[in-house]
Order: structure tokens, then sequence, then C-alpha cells
């Protein structure tokens, strides 16, 4: 038994991970002590074993047993694990590695949202009460990056990865390998992330501003560290999307006849290769400056720190598109299949992803109206930020006239969609007077901006996410999940978020500034209610994970297509076997043939018949 | 079909003149911090104006919501929903409609709103603002006086004021809520922001607190401080009362 245990991936990875950093570290020891310095320097000996560590965790995990052997010349190892195991190996099948994301980040999720809770527990009087003024920041940066991190990989990678290439007819991805290989990366990024947290954490946010992050604590190295690692996760993760839809899709499956939610992964897709290289190089350049002394943002030195702001949104800000561009896929997917009817004007939509694609590199600037940037950038960034609401408009237009008409079923995934439609009208209108720079003056950097990104990314990609999860459970698990839990989940979350973050639009306006651990006793009266209604959307998710795991285990059998949807992955066993389909199915229409308004995508007609109908 | 519509058009009618009302008597009146700056009037005018504007297609939005859940509603069973694709004239008019409305924001409050709060005569008074971890050091160049580590702003009220942020270390931001501009402090070089308080200021209001706001580490939440705005004679005899603190030193 502990022979098996030994041999775990995870246990080997780790091992050869400790092996690599203390391999690494002694050498840099070594040469430094030659050179007549300190043995031990946190910055260089993480910044040089990291990737050693790094490199050690991947081959142990079972990069090199399952890949790296054939690299010279060598025989792969086949892939073994059978049943839950699969989630704990390097498994190339695209449905195990959708789950490895999911699960991994909705824990990720959790323990954010409790950094969340123990923030509002600080900020529920003026004063200091829980925390240090420095533990307070180390909070709000751990909740911030982890939040944009679940934000970016939960869809994307878990739904993603599950549901593209069911979706399209394929039997994987174009890569099943390197999906893998960009799974296990993700483990990396949560352990440095906490372990930089044990250290005392770093005080620069989620958005590692220099020249603070030049000079403040090792935790920030770390941060780095982890944050270039997912950079990769995003690229690689991006990459493989875009092939699989480009040349795997199923005979007859056109472009205008992909379900929306693949044109949200495939957009969000374009968006994470193009620009996850910046912010990565971003982060890169704060490391050398702080590890080899260059100065690509010291003043000092001849650099710049509003360089750094630029090259950052120039990613950060079509990062937030990567976050809702599978948001507004699943839930007009949800939409549309929960009021059986065809998704309103389809093509604009799926034009209008593209639109926002576009537009989203950009408009960067619009986070820099007050940072002391060339003036003549106001107008220019202005002008582009404020059109991005012309295609978000048209997100708005197919979401709303999908739902005219129908036979709306009010199940928990329906209300999470719906719900999606009126927080991203909230966040999408207050995101308005932060494009306009005159009132973008007084409200930069204060609660409105938090209201307002919580808003948009919380309101919109959350409850998206949460609509997806409930929605594709039956598929994934093979199981139903308690309708009534999920209901209370709904309406606890729902009510829990408008009460904490409508009042934070006006402390804002009236002059509270955000990550801040302490604040004019002014504002104490909504604080208070702030943090009593954030407990309240914390509670919310003691349901969820009750239901989740309740049903997981226990939950009655969920029959192959419980909503009598019409896209290819309901038309598979729940869960779908293990390549999906027997048979390649061959598609005839479009995916939202409901009420007869054309030809069946690929319909079941009497039961489970994937791919015989189209056949035919 | 008909019935529905005219049920939606009443909604959308009675959210937006709700939301009006409330923008109109509540948010107008009750939202902002104390007014303290003549420019105060181009921000707080922007704001109610892109919130008026909003009021229709938040309006409309929630009208479709709430009869759609009221009146559109179906159990899962066999029947479908009507067969509309939407591929017509509706998004045609739909496109049309958001583009001029983006362009009428663009261009009001928008651009007019950016050309209002650059247009500023000569300054009667220049100071400069100069963030430090974590405190300010204020100098107004034209009396001598540099007051490091302030512990208040002390301003003259009904003077054109240019304000020159600089850093000494790393990223600080200029911020008094009474005065709605913000400009941060950036190490190599200095940005300016013209302000012109225009009424004396009650410095225990909280809108009237020089406010770090940029993240700079431990200290930020409390980079700030008490800014009182008085009488020109005043602020003349404050300046002497400086310059005598500095001679004794």
């Amino acid at each position: 038994m502990s022979h098996s245990i030994l041999r775990a991936p995870i246990v080997r990875g780790l091992f050869w991970a400790v092996v690599g950093f203390v391999l690494a570290a002694a050498l840099v020891g070594g040469i430094r002590t030659a050179m007549g310095l300190d043995f031990w320097n946190t910055t260089v000996d993480w910044v040089i074993a990291y990737p050693v560590a790094l490199l050690g965790w991947l081959m142990g995990v079972g990069v090199w047993p399952q890949w790296g052997r054939e690299w010279l010349g060598g025989k792969a190892e086949p892939y073994a694990l059978t049943g839950w195991q699969r989630y704990f190996g390097f498994s190339p099948d695209h449905k195990v590695i959708g789950i490895q994301y999911a699960v991994t980040f909705i824990v990720l999720f959790l323990l954010a949202g409790l950094a969340a809770m123990l923030i509002r527990i600080e900020l529920a009087q003026p004063g200091l009460q829980l925390f240090t003024s420095d533990q307070y920041n180390a909070a709000m940066s751990f909740h911030g990056i982890t939040m944009v991190a679940v934000a970016v990989a939960t869809l994307l990678g878990g739904f993603g990865n599950y549901l593209v290439p069911l979706m399209i007819g394929a039997r994987d991805m174009a890569f099943p390998r390197l999906n893998a290989l960009s799974y296990w990366l993700v483990p990396p990024v949560a352990i440095l992330l906490v372990i930089a947290v044990g250290m005392g954490g770093w005080d620069s946010g989620w958005t590692a501003y220099p020249p603070l992050s030049e000079v403040n604590k090792e935790g920030q190295v770390l941060f780095n560290l982890a944050v270039i690692t997912f950079g990769v996760v995003s690229i690689l993760g991006g990459i493989n999307f875009l092939v699989t839809v480009t040349y795997m899709r199923a005979p007859g499956l056109t472009w205008f006849r992909l379900p929306i939610f693949v044109w949200g992964a495939i957009s969000a897709s374009l968006i994470s290769f193009f620009f996850t290289q910046a912010f990565a190089a971003a982060l890169l350049m704060v490391l050398l400056d702080r590890a080899l002394g260059t100065s690509f943002f010291r003043a000092s030195g001849g650099g710049s720190a509003l360089l750094y702001e630029h090259i950052f949104w120039f990613y950060s800000h079509p990062a937030v598109y990567v976050m809702v561009l599978p948001g507004f896929g699943a839930a007009l997917e949800i939409l549309s299949h929960m009021s059986k009817k065809p998704l309103f004007a389809y093509r604009w939509a799926a034009g209008a992803m593209l639109g926002i694609v576009a537009l989203s590199g950009i408009v960067w600037a619009h986070h820099m109206f007050t940072s002391g940037m060339d003036p003549a950038l106001h107008a220019p960034f202005l002008v582009l930020t404020e059109l991005i609401s012309i295609p978000t408009g048209l997100i708005f237009l197919s979401a709303l006239g999908t739902i005219w008409q129908g036979k709306l079923w009010l199940q928990t995934p329906m209300l999470f969609a719906l719900a999606f439609v009126f927080n991203f009208l909230l966040g999408g209108v207050t995101g308005i007077y932060l494009a306009d720079v005159p009132t973008d003056l007084h409200l930069h950097d204060t609660y409105f901006v938090v209201a307002h990104f919580h808003y948009t990314i919380v309101g919109g990609e959350i409850f998206a996410l949460f609509a997806a999860l409930y929605y594709w459970f039956p598929k994934f698990t093979g199981r139903m999940y308690s309708e009534r839990l999920g209901k209370i989940h709904f309406w606890m979350m729902f009510l829990g978020f408008q009460l904490t973050f409508i009042p934070m639009f006006r402390v804002g306006i009236q002059g509270m500034n955000r990550r801040v651990a302490d604040y004019p006793a002014a504002y104490g009266e909504y604080n208070l209610f702030i943090s009593f209604a954030a407990f309240l959307l914390g509670a919310s998710f003691l349901f969820f994970t009750w239901n989740m795991l309740a049903s997981w285990f226990r939950g009655p059998a969920a029959a192959a297509n419980p909503w009598r949807a019409s896209t290819l992955e309901w038309q598979v066993s729940s869960p779908p076997p293990e390549h999906n389909f027997d048979e390649i199915p061959v598609i005839t229409g479009d995916p939202y043939g409901y009420g007869g308004a054309g030809p069946a995508h690929n319909r079941p007609l009497g039961g489970l018949a994937a791919g015989s109908e189209g056949g035919s | 079909m008909r019935r529905d519509m005219k049920l939606m058009l009443a909604v959308w009618v009675a959210v937006t003149a709700a939301s009006l009302a409330v923008s109109y008597f509540v948010l107008r009146t009750l939202s902002f911090p104390t007014p303290g700056a003549a420019e105060d009037g181009i921000i707080d005018d922007a704001f109610m104006a892109l919130t008026y504007m909003a009021t229709p297609v938040f309006g409309l939005v929630i009208a479709v919501l709430f009869v759609a859940m009221l009146r559109f509603r179906g159990s899962g069973g066999p029947e479908d929903g009507a067969p509309i694709r939407g591929g017509g004239t509706i998004p045609k008019v739909w496109f049309a409609v958001t583009t001029v409305l983006a362009v009428v924001l663009i261009v009001y409050p928008g651009l007019t709103g950016l050309i209002a709060i650059r247009q500023h005569a000569k300054p009667d008074l220049e100071i400069t603002a100069t963030g430090s971890m974590w405190q300010w050091t204020v100098d107004y160049p034209a009396s001598g006086v540099k007051i490091a580590g302030a512990k208040e702003l002390v301003l003259p009220v009904n003077q054109h004021i240019q304000v020159n942020v600089a850093s000494k270390d790393i990223l600080h931001s200029f911020w008094i809520p009474a005065f709605r501009q913000r400009m941060d402090a950036v190490p190599g070089q200095t940005s300016s922001i013209y302000i012109t308080p225009d009424r004396i200021g009650d410095p225990s209001d909280a809108a009237y607190r020089l406010q770090c706001s940029q993240l700079c580490g431990v200290g930020h939440a409390y980079m700030a401080m008490p800014v009182r705005v008085v009488s020109q004679d005043e602020f003349k005899a404050w300046l002497v009362s400086q310059q005598k603190t500095a001679e004794a030193r």
C-alpha cells in the first residue's frame, strides 16, 4: 500500500520538485559563497530554483513517463489510471482535465472567498480589529489575484475543456498531452501563492505596480513567479482551443453552426493567446529589476513606472474579456435551451464577441486617466472604450430576444443565467462612468470601482459560471443536484450580492478609496451593512458546497439529456463515454432548432442517437 | 403577444420614470461628497447626465426580464417557444440605436466634459505636493514655505490653484474628495491638476481630506490629512506664521 502511495503522480511530482529546488538552491548558494555573498538570498534563489523545481514537478507528475521518453526516442508509458485516481494524475482526457480545472479553481474560489470574509470582518468598523495594515494588504492581494485566476480559468479551463470537444463532435482536444501539461502547471501557481502568504504575503495587490513591487517583501517574488506560470497555462490553453475548434469540428459543423459557448471559448482564447505575454513580460521585468538591478521601471535608472502600467493593462484589460466572454457564451447557451427557443440574433452575438476581442486590445489606457500619462491619450481612449458598449449591447439583445416569448424553465441554472443579465447590466452601465474621463477623475480607485468590477466579474461571469455548473452538473457527474439546495444557494447569493455591492457604489462616490484597511468614521455605517450582507453572500456557498458534494456522491442518477437540449454534449450518456462518440456525428443544422424553426442540429427524436440522425 | 408587448412597454416607461425620479431626487442630492471647488460641477453634472441617459436602458432590460419571467413560463415540458431567430431588422435597428447612444455619450458628457475640465486660467497660486512613504511634503514656492510631513493642507478660498504632484519614491495619488479630481504621484515626473476651492471647508468633513489613493504599502490607508480651506486673509496670515516657524528653526 505504502508502495503505491509513493508511486502516486502527485507524490512523485512533489519529490522531484523538492529535489530540483534543493539542488538549484545549493548550486546558487555555492556560487554566492565563492563570490563572498550570503549563501541564501530569497529573491535570487527563488528566481533560479523555482523553474528547476517546476521542471521536476512536471516531469515527476507524468510528463516524463507519458511524454518525455518519446523525445529521446523511447516509448511512453500508456495512460493507466482509472476511476477517481484519474483526477490525481497526468490524464490526457479532456473530460478529466476539465474536472481537474473546475474542482481546483472552485476550491481556490472558496479559499479566496474566505479571505474576502476576513476582509469584511476587518472593514465592518473603522479602526483596525482583525488585521494589521500589512496583513490586510496581504489578504486583499491574495483575494485579488486568486479570484482573477479563478475568473480566468474556471469557465474556460474547466467548462471549455470539458465541453468544447463534445460540442464540436470531437473525441478530444487537438493536443491532449499539452492540455494535461497546462493543467499540471496550475498546482504550482496555487502552492506559490499560499507559500507567499505564509512568508507574510505581498502588499501590491494583484496589479503589482512598481516601484512598490520592486521594494516590498519577498512574497512579491513568489507572486510574480506564480503569475508568470499562470500566464503559460493561459497561452497553452488558448492555442489548444484555437487549433481544436479550427480543425476538429465534426462534418457539417460550420462556423455559424457552433454553439455560442464555443464562440465564447474561442474569443477568449484569441485574447489569451495574443495578450497574456504582455503581463508575463511586465512581471518578468519587475523580477529582473529586483534580482539583477535592471531599471525598466525605475526613474532613477532611466526607467518609467508608467511603462509598467501600459504593459500591464495591455493584457489586463483584455483579460476581463477572457473572463466574461465564456460567461456570455454559457449564459446565452443556457437562456436558449432553458427557454426552448433559438438563440436570438445568433450571428450578431458571435460577431459581437469577435468585436469585443478586437476592441479589447485598444482600450487599456482608460485604467490610466489619473496616472499622469500624456493627456493627449485621454480623448482617444475615452472614445474607444465607450465603443465597447456597442458589441456588449448586442449580447443583451441576444439574451433578451431569446427569452421573449420563450417557455422559461426557471430551474437553478436558468435563475443564474437571468441574474447574469441583470447583474451585467449594472456592471456595464457603471463602467461607462469609469470610461468617461471627468467622472473617472473622481471615481477612480474608489469603492465605486470595486463595486463596478465585482458586478461585471462576479455578477456577470461568476453568476454565469454557477449557471453553467448547475446546468452541466448532470453531464459531468452522471448525477442530479438538489434543486431545493440550488434555489436556496441562488436566492441567498443573489440577494447577498446586491446588498453587498450596491452600497459600495454610494460609499465610493462619497469618498471611500479602495485597498485600505481603515477609513474615516463617516463611512462606518455603510461598511457595517456591507459586511453583514457579505456574510450572507458568503453563507450561500455553504449550501452550494453541500449540494455539490452530496449530489456528486449520493445524488440520483441523471438522464443523458435532462434539459431536453439540442446541442451535441446532451446526445451522449451522462457522463459521456471515454472517447465521447462511438461514431463521429454529422451535423445538418444549427444548434438551436427549437420550435421547428429549422433543421435540427442533432436533436434526438426518440432517445440517444448520437450521429445516427445526421448520417442518414 | 400584443398584450405582452403592451405590458412590457408600460413596465419600461414606469421603471424608466421611477429611476429618473430616484436619480433626480435621491442620487443627485444625497450621493456626492460636499462640493468644495468650482470644477466640481463639471464632474457631478457629467455623473448625473450619464445616470439619466442610463435609465431607459435599465428600464428596457428590467421590463423584458420582468415580463418574460411573469408571462413566458414553461416547466420543461415538450412544448417549445416561438421559433423567432432575430435575423431581420431588429438587430440592425438595435445596432444603430446603441451606436447613436454610444456616440452621444462620447460627445456629451465625454468629450465636452474633457474639454471643460482642461480649460483653466492662469493660476493665482502654485503649490507642489510630493508624496513619499507615507506622508506629503507641501511646498508653496512663491512664499518660500515648504512643510515636510505636513499634518494638514491649507488652501485659500476663491483662488485658482495649480497643484503639482510628484513622488520621491513609489506611486502615490493626490485626491481630495471635495475637489473630485485626482492625480497620481509618479517618480521622475511632475503632473498637475487645477482646482478652485469656492467655499470655506470644514476639515472634520471626510470629503475635506487629502487621501493617498494609489496603493503604496503598509501606510497607505493612513497617508491622509485634513484639508483646511480658509479665507485669503487667513491664508496670508498662516503663510507668515509658517515662515516664522521655519526661521525659528
